[in-house]
């Protein structure tokens, strides 16, 4: 057992440093600020912490915030697939473009696509005015809110997917096409399940940002205490007031729940991948 | 017939990569479409399968065309390099699928899912998913999945490639097996000869997008038709040997050679000879050899694999040696390769450097009619500029064949007789040039314009009927070669009375010749008018296009095709000629050089 204890070579040296590395800034920049977010609020006693975070004003804040953010993923979990599957299968002057464009979001400021969004949907904006007379009022509603969040959550559910429709054989639709498929069926059964992973993974990333976004939806909202105020925005209100132990319950509720769902759809996608057996 | 391709071409972005081919493949037979990486022969199958359109041609299983059928209705089956099973399904779902699809009731089902498993000795794999099984299971399941449907056609592409030689070997003999038992009609796809031989009942060759050539293994291996063919269906030694009235020789001994087509009177002329490396016979003198001598040689390189052992034997240069096609060595000169069997071994033990004298157990004369290129120009430098045109080295290269080079200053005295095909640069001198060179016994002249590319398409024209047959001969070797498609001219004079039923009756004749005698696919097209004025204009009709030109009569070069072989920047022109003197029975051998003329 002279060998004991002793780790085999491995190619990339300095396990012990890139650990080190990892466990310092998931400390540093994750932990110990969510720490401080958490004991901030246990100073408050607990009657108080109940009714914060259970008072009307909040309850609506986080039904829209949730809601609007599931929505807004779910969308773009199917016009990020339909991008991401044009981009990957065909090839269409301009495909570089679009391919660029994707990331636009990524990079602008939020509050700019915020004020971008609100002058095309607001009643006299480019789009608004048409749709103003059909008696559909996208700016200053949950509906604009919701387009705001399909906005910057939509890269990530087509850079996700791109990768992974790039993978699907065309061999597999072949194969299905010669055993006597149609195309939808191949889509429903061959295509979709393959990339069921990475879209879920898209998914759960658009929704973990839009849960979180502040920037631009504050200038579309209208923020309107029960209708249209997210809990972000609410946050921010307490703080204003100088309720800073009221901003951290809040805080930490979006962090519960968030964590929560985003803990569900994991172990949905570990589920997933071992009856895909992804690992060749 | 189960499987008939008719004339099938496919081409990506105006290249054909499927050119023009044709195979009748018979109820419960094995046939193997062998070629190297990019013969066209993957996409060949897709095309069967229905994945993949094409653009001229048909295609019908069983009696019934299927060319604009759908791959989901043409009942076939069709196995991948790569498996293609479906990753997130069982081995169960995944042979169900085309059984699901056709929504067959579940016990029906899994009955006919057991019969598969069984087939492909995959007894209770069932529930597994494909990542749990290793390669060679996998590739049963998907051999089970492509079978479900009861396909008429099964169809595999390259189905062993990613699997280690082991497993590949079991694997081959379970499909030789379940091929057997089922009797279904099947087409497998390989680069691999070993793979081919140990499968086939038909082997078709293919390189290029052609199909060159088709029959039994046994047949392509020992009498090949094409070089290409020769040497990609195991190893060969190509030589260069002379053929006279009493057989072939390399210098001055006869011997004796299977393939040969005896001479009717003509004079002696080169051809290529195939010796395969068992073939050879070793020994340390003349003497002692019991087969025909061919050169003596050093041995340079002795490789022991067990059962066999593998010798590569430089050439003495020697004026009664065999020339060596430049086969194997990319540098410097071409070795000759020998195996032995251990017997053999024993018998004459031998040390790299050894001197030994080589003969050939068995020769197998090619019928092509390219046996090597001539650069022929003013000087010997210049002549070795033609020989680095690109389309000219392209050409020796893919043919295996070397160039020699020849300065034939003022076209004047007697030179030495011409073997090969003579290559000249076109111009105005050009014609002159053709004339002189076919006068002094060359009967194929290439007229190369400068840096002309690999054509796309091929013209062919015969100005007699005399020379069809030789034409044909020297398009389809030329075409086994370039990937091309060839293109028959029939030329009727305008105002022709006799009606327009002769011309369109030759045309088929040409093609069906073509097809049956020299397995070139060609199209064919008709126009009215004036002979060189409608050539020139189906040459300028695209780029990259060339023309091969039977002539009878060697005064033509001079006059009537003056301007096409002068045109600027011109096609590549190959012409053959023929005297008619011989008829059409003697066209096999070349005319007699008409010196006195």
């Amino acid at each position: 057992m002279k060998n004991a204890g002793r780790r085999e070579p491995n190619v990339i040296p300095g396990f012990g440093i890139t650990l080190g590395f990892t466990t310092f800034f998931l400390c540093a920049i994750v932990l110990l600020p969510l720490s401080a977010l958490v004991l901030k609020a246990a100073g408050m006693d607990f009657a108080r912490f109940m009714d914060v975070i259970t008072s009307p004003r909040a309850i609506a804040s986080y039904k829209l915030s949730f809601g609007a953010s599931m929505v807004a993923a779910g969308v773009n979990m199917v016009f990020g697939f339909a991008i991401a599957w044009s981009l990957v299968r065909y090839d269409f002057p301009g495909r570089k473009f679009v391919d660029a464009i994707i990331d636009m979001p990524f990079a602008l400021p939020t509050a700019v696509s915020g004020i971008a969004l609100t002058t095309v949907f607001a009643g006299n904006g480019w789009i608004g005015q048409y749709l103003e007379p059909l008696g559909i009022q996208v700016a200053y509603n949950w509906i604009g809110i919701t387009v705001a969040l399909t906005l910057i959550g939509m890269p990530f559910v087509v850079r996700t997917v791109q990768p992974a429709l790039a993978e699907v054989q065309r061999d597999l639709e072949d194969a299905a096409e010669t055993l006597g498929a149609g195309r939808f069926y191949v889509f429903r059964r061959i295509i979709v399940p393959t990339v069921l992973p990475a879209l879920l993974t898209g998914f759960t990333l658009a929704f973990a940002r839009a849960v979180g976004e502040y920037g631009s939806v504050i200038f579309i909202a209208g923020n309107m205490p029960m209708k249209t105020e997210i809990t972000p925005l609410l946050i921010v209100i307490r703080l204003e007031e100088f309720d800073y132990a009221g901003a951290a319950a809040l805080g930490c509720v979006m962090l519960a729940i968030s964590f929560v769902m985003l803990l569900a759809i994991n172990l949905l996608q570990v589920w997933g991948r071992k009856r895909m057996m992804v690992s060749r | 017939m189960s499987i008939a391709l008719d004339q099938v071409t496919k081409r990506y972005q105006d290249q054909p990569v499927v050119n023009d081919v044709s195979i009748e493949v018979g109820e419960g037979e094995f046939f193997v479409l062998l070629g190297p990486s990019g013969s066209g022969k993957s996409t060949l199958l897709r095309a069967i399968a229905g994945l993949t359109g094409i653009d001229h041609g048909r295609i019908s299983l069983h009696g019934r065309d299927v060319t604009h059928v759908r791959a989901r209705d043409r009942g076939v089956g069709l196995v991948f390099q790569n498996y293609a099973l479906f990753r997130h399904m069982t081995v169960a779902d995944n042979i169900e699928f085309a059984l699901r699809v056709r929504r067959m009731k579940a016990a029906e089902r899994r009955a006919r899912r057991k019969e598969l498993l069984q087939l492909v000795a995959l007894e209770g794999m069932d529930e597994r998913l494909p990542g749990q099984l290793s390669g060679g299971q996998q590739q049963r399941v998907a051999v089970a999945r492509a079978l479900a449907h009861k396909p008429q056609v099964l169809l595999l592409d390259e189905p062993f490639g990613a699997l280690d030689a082991k497993i590949r070997e079991e694997l081959r003999r379970t499909i030789r097996a379940v091929q057997r038992e089922l009797g279904i009609t099947t087409v497998l796809v390989t680069h691999d000869q070993e793979e081919a031989f140990a499968l086939a009942d038909t082997i078709g060759v293919m390189n290029h997008g052609r199909l060159l050539e088709v029959g039994n293994p046994n047949d392509l291996y020992t009498q090949p038709a094409t070089r290409f063919v020769a040497t990609f269906l195991g190893a060969a030694n190509l030589l260069l040997a002379r053929q006279s009235v009493d057989g072939i020789r390399f210098g001055a001994t006869p011997l004796s050679a299977e393939g040969a087509e005896p001479l009717q009177g003509g004079r002696e002329h080169e051809v290529v000879a195939v010796l395969r490396p068992e073939e050879v016979e070793v020994g340390t003198a003349r003497e002692d050899l019991s087969s025909d001598f061919i050169a003596r040689g050093a041995v340079e390189e002795i490789v022991f694999t067990g059962a066999l052992e593998r010798l590569r034997v430089r050439l003495l240069d020697e004026p009664s040696a065999a020339q060596l096609l430049g086969a194997g060595s990319a540098s410097g000169d071409p070795l000759i390769e020998i195996t032995r069997t251990q017997p053999q071994r024993r018998e004459l033990p031998l040390l790299a450097g050894a001197q030994v004298a080589l003969g050939a157990r068995r020769l197998h004369v090619l019928p092509t009619p390219i046996s090597s290129f001539l650069a022929c120009a003013p000087t010997e430098a210049e002549a070795a500029e033609i020989a680095r045109e690109p389309l000219l080295e392209s050409l020796s290269t893919r043919m295996k064949t070397r160039v020699s080079l020849r300065a034939i200053d003022g076209l004047a005295g007697t030179p030495a007789p011409f073997a090969g095909v003579a290559a000249i640069t076109a111009g105005s001198q050009a014609s002159e040039t053709v004339e002189w060179l076919m006068r002094h016994g060359a009967g194929e002249v290439l007229v190369l314009p400068k840096n002309a590319p690999s054509p796309a398409r091929v013209f062919i024209h015969w100005t007699d009927e005399a020379v069809r047959r030789a034409t044909l001969a020297v398009s389809a070797s030329l075409l086994r070669h370039v990937s091309a498609e060839a293109v028959y001219l029939g030329i009727v004079p305008e105002g022709d009375a006799t009606g327009r039923g002769t011309p369109m009756r030759k045309l088929l004749d040409a093609r069906s010749e073509a097809q049956q005698s020299h397995g070139l696919e060609m199209r064919t097209e008709l126009a009215i008018g004036e002979t060189v004025t409608e050539i020139t204009r189906n040459l300028s009709t695209g780029s990259s296009q060339m023309l091969v030109l039977g002539i009878t009569d060697i005064t033509q070069a001079g006059t009537a095709y003056r301007t096409l072989l002068a045109a600027q920047p011109g096609w590549p022109v190959l012409i053959v000629y023929r005297s008619k003197d011989w008829g059409p029975g003697r066209q096999a051998a070349r005319s007699a050089p008409e010196i006195a003329a």
